[in-house]
């Protein structure tokens, strides 16, 4: 019986495996056609660019003269030795650790509140979502009018008996760097919100209401329970966020323009300031492989990290 | 064949040009008329479609130019694409690299905007095409600077439509009148000037001091007002950046912000549009703005940038006012210039014969130069063209046409006291680096100088 059973088993495997393969090699030979176009675009066009970026960066050149100077890796030296790159990349860390930390925060409490019995909820997560569909060139005019001297920031403080916080915040090379980062949290807070309230809403009632029945308190539910729940969302905000801080332009470039004196300058307005402004286009692109390299390596670190948590 | 073309193009400006006369105030008295060229073809019968690149002046003006060049060339549709003056270089690079969609563009001296250093390898000779049309003796009757500043290796990339020059502040006279005040020519008439403006809630002087270009204005105004020349110099490595009398240019700008002249938080906000809607939406009285600012005394164009500027009100009195003796020496008056943007033609444009004779009639025809004239946006870059002043409205001629009038004469003559020509895009980044330093104190004017010196000479 078991001699049968086993090759029956065994029979049955083979030809499944069989089929497996077939379907497999079938597979591939259908599938290609329909993944061609997007092979060839990604290929054809995303990879190229990256490729041909990496070839320019090892040019003396300002993008239009028919001859470049070959250097090597000249630009990278140069650039290791760059006060301004390594500037832009500390401002490019603190950026990505208080935005993200202060996103996910706001997001992920904002989201919990939404979920309870708020009035007029519908209203709420429209005001919350709404910075996130503006367009930064509208709005950068508007915040340097609000944190200019005579701004409604310090005309909010000074009401507020906090006059001797004062000052012209994109003035300062101390205080330019915190207030965009506050534009940036105000923008996009509403969409750290946005999927937090989604992934809130796939978590089973049954585990909340156990919970519940455990006498567990709204913090320790959350904490035990929705946060880890959520996890899956905080690692793709977290990868989202690194990306983003890495390539982060238009709102240093439209409220500062990257300074005053370089204080807000980031890997993205250096690329623009050095290729375009400059038209040292080597020097550029070589900021821009490390700019990717960057984006890959921290994505993989995020990925890891989270698979480890995930294990463990 | 693109030779060709542009020899019978310019044969047929010549012939344009030959066959226009101007009055006493230099008012063209009809069109070209159409004249046989050497290769057949009269200005009313070439045609073709030309896609114009650039930043400036804008609508309306560009549009007026178009109406204007439009009377010659009737057949040529020539189509206005602006862009951002941040954003020209970054838009017009991977455009020059197309055959079409791109035909006539902007390029300006050193390294403003669409700067000919970079962007005149893209772009024809246009020697042979204005040789035709003005003469073997051209360049004697084209403003100096312009053609300078727009040749490379010999080949003249661009044909200047105008020059602009700076060294000039801006005031609200009607602001100065309403609180009995005199336009400052000394430091201290300048910081009195503030102090009443503040008492009275009024903003002084403004800047946007995060946009560098300006500054750097700013600080050439302050070097010719300590010494002459030395400035210049220095651009152009003859003098270090550390000389004394640029150190003195430096405390000199480091004091506009501690002696309470420039507005609190200056290093923040943009020259534009934020200093020029202060300006222009009359909270400020005092703008660090060069003779581009003069088509603000024509009222509708002013009407429009107030707007712009959310104010409502009627058009005020602004005049030109020299830039004052901070310094002490007696040395004021100075401007400094260049070409503002001159029309290159795409070396790969499709329609280059069409494109040349636009290039040509803006930088050369008297019709073409006076439309510039007359919009008081820039100095005509043909010397024998002024603007006609019965043909110009101003907002207050009885007060502003006499200043405007010196300006534009005193601009006029201005030969080697360029404003960008000379300093090349690195050198610009490091002059703004070493203003704002020095602006917001992290800097001192010493250390300011000396990392200034030692970028001029990793730069050659």
């Amino acid at each position: 019986m078991t001699t049968t059973s086993l090759t029956t088993t065994t029979t049955a495997g083979r030809a499944a495996e069989a089929d497996g393969r077939r379907r497999k090699h079938g597979t591939h030979l259908n599938g290609l056609p329909w993944i061609l176009p997007a092979f060839v675009f990604v290929v054809g066009l995303i990879y190229y660019s990256v490729f041909y970026t990496g070839y320019i960066s090892t040019l003396d050149w300002d993008g239009l003269a028919p001859t470049a100077k070959a250097v090597g890796l000249g630009n990278f030296t140069k650039m290791f030795a760059d006060p301004v790159f390594w500037a832009a990349l500390r401002h490019t860390a603190v950026f990505y650790v208080v935005t993200f930390t202060v996103q996910t925060a706001l997001g992920f409490v904002l989201a919990a509140i939404m979920h309870s019995r708020v009035r007029f909820a519908m209203l709420h997560k429209v005001v919350i979502f709404i910075p996130t569909v503006l367009a930064p060139a509208t709005m950068a005019p508007v915040f340097r009018l609000i944190y200019a001297d005579d701004g409604m920031a310090n005309w909010i403080l000074r009401h507020v008996g906090l006059g001797s916080l004062a000052h012209p915040w994109l003035a300062d090379g101390k205080t330019a760097l915190p207030a965009l980062m506050l534009i940036t949290v105000w923008q996009w807070t509403g969409l750290t919100f946005i999927l937090y309230y989604a992934a809130m809403s796939q978590i089973e009632p049954e585990l909340l209401e156990a919970a519940r029945l455990d006498r567990a308190g709204n913090l320790r539910t959350l904490w035990y329970i929705v946060w880890p729940g959520c996890r899956g969302t905080t690692v793709s905000l977290a990868m989202l966020g690194f990306i983003g801080a890495l390539k982060t332009f238009d709102i240093p470039y439209l409220v500062t323009t990257g300074g005053p004196y370089h204080s807000t300058e980031f890997l993205g307005t250096y690329i623009y300031r050095m290729g375009i402004r400059q038209a040292h286009i080597g020097y550029a692109a070589a900021i821009s492989i490390v700019l990717l390299v960057l984006a890959v390596a921290g994505a993989l670190v995020i990925g890891r990290a989270n698979r480890k948590g995930a294990s463990a | 064949m693109a030779l060709g073309a542009v020899a019978s193009l310019a044969m047929a400006a010549l012939a344009g040009c030959v066959s226009t006369s101007t009055n006493g105030t230099g008012t063209s008295t009809g069109a070209p008329t159409a004249v046989t060229t050497g290769g057949g073809v009269a200005p009313k019968d070439l045609s073709g479609n030309v896609v114009w690149w650039g930043y400036t002046p804008g609508s309306p003006v560009n549009e007026q130019y178009i109406a204007q060049f439009n009377k010659d060339y009737p057949n040529i549709k020539v189509t206005w694409k602006q862009t951002s003056i941040d954003d020209y270089d970054a838009a017009v690079r991977p455009a020059l690299g197309n055959s079409s969609g791109l035909d006539v563009y902007q390029m300006s001296a050193g390294s403003a905007n669409g700067g000919v250093a970079v962007f005149g390898g893209s772009a024809i000779d246009l020697t042979p095409a204005v040789q035709a049309a003005l003469g073997s003796d051209w360049k004697s009757k084209l403003a100096t600077t312009g053609v300078s500043a727009l040749t490379v290796d010999g080949q003249l990339k661009a044909l200047a439509a105008g020059a602009v020059f700076a060294g000039t502040i801006w005031i609200n006279q009607d602001l100065f009148d309403k609180y009995g005040l005199t336009p400052p020519k000394t430091y201290d008439d300048w910081k009195n000037v503030c102090a009443t403006f503040k008492k009275n809630n009024v903003g002084c002087f403004v800047q946007g001091a995060n946009q560098g270009a300006f500054n750097i204005d700013t600080l050439h105004a302050i070097a010719d007002n300590v010494s002459p020349g030395t400035f210049i110099k220095a651009t152009r490595g003859e003098v270090p950046w550390t000389d004394p009398n640029l150190v003195k240019a430096f405390q000199l700008w480091k004091g506009l912000f501690t002696d309470g002249i420039m507005q609190d938080g200056a290093l923040g906000q943009m020259q534009y549009p934020d200093a020029n809607n202060a300006f222009m939406s009359q909270k400020y009285a005092m703008v660090m703005m060069g003779t581009w600012y003069s088509q603000y005394l024509i009222p509708n164009v002013m009407q429009s940038a107030m707007q712009a500027a959310g104010s409502t009100d009627k058009p005020f009195t602004m005049i030109p006012i020299n830039f004052p003796d901070i310094a002490g020496t007696g040395n004021t008056g100075s401007l400094f210039g260049d070409v503002d943007y001159g029309q290159g033609v795409s070396a790969k444009s499709s329609n280059q014969e069409a494109a040349t004779a636009f290039a040509v009639w803006m930088g050369t025809s008297t019709a073409g130069q006076q439309a510039i004239a007359d919009s008081l946006n820039l100095i005509p870059a043909l010397k024998s063209v002024t603007p006609n002043w019965d043909n110009v409205k101003l907002v207050n001629p009885d007060k502003q046409q006499g200043p405007e009038k010196d300006l534009v004469q005193r601009a006029s003559a201005v030969t080697d006291n360029p404003r960008f020509a000379t300093i090349n895009a690195d050198m610009n980044q490091a002059l703004m680096q070493a203003l704002s330093t020095v602006a917001a104190g992290q800097a001192t004017p010493d250390q300011a100088t000396k990392t200034l010196q030692q970028a001029q000479q990793s730069n050659g």
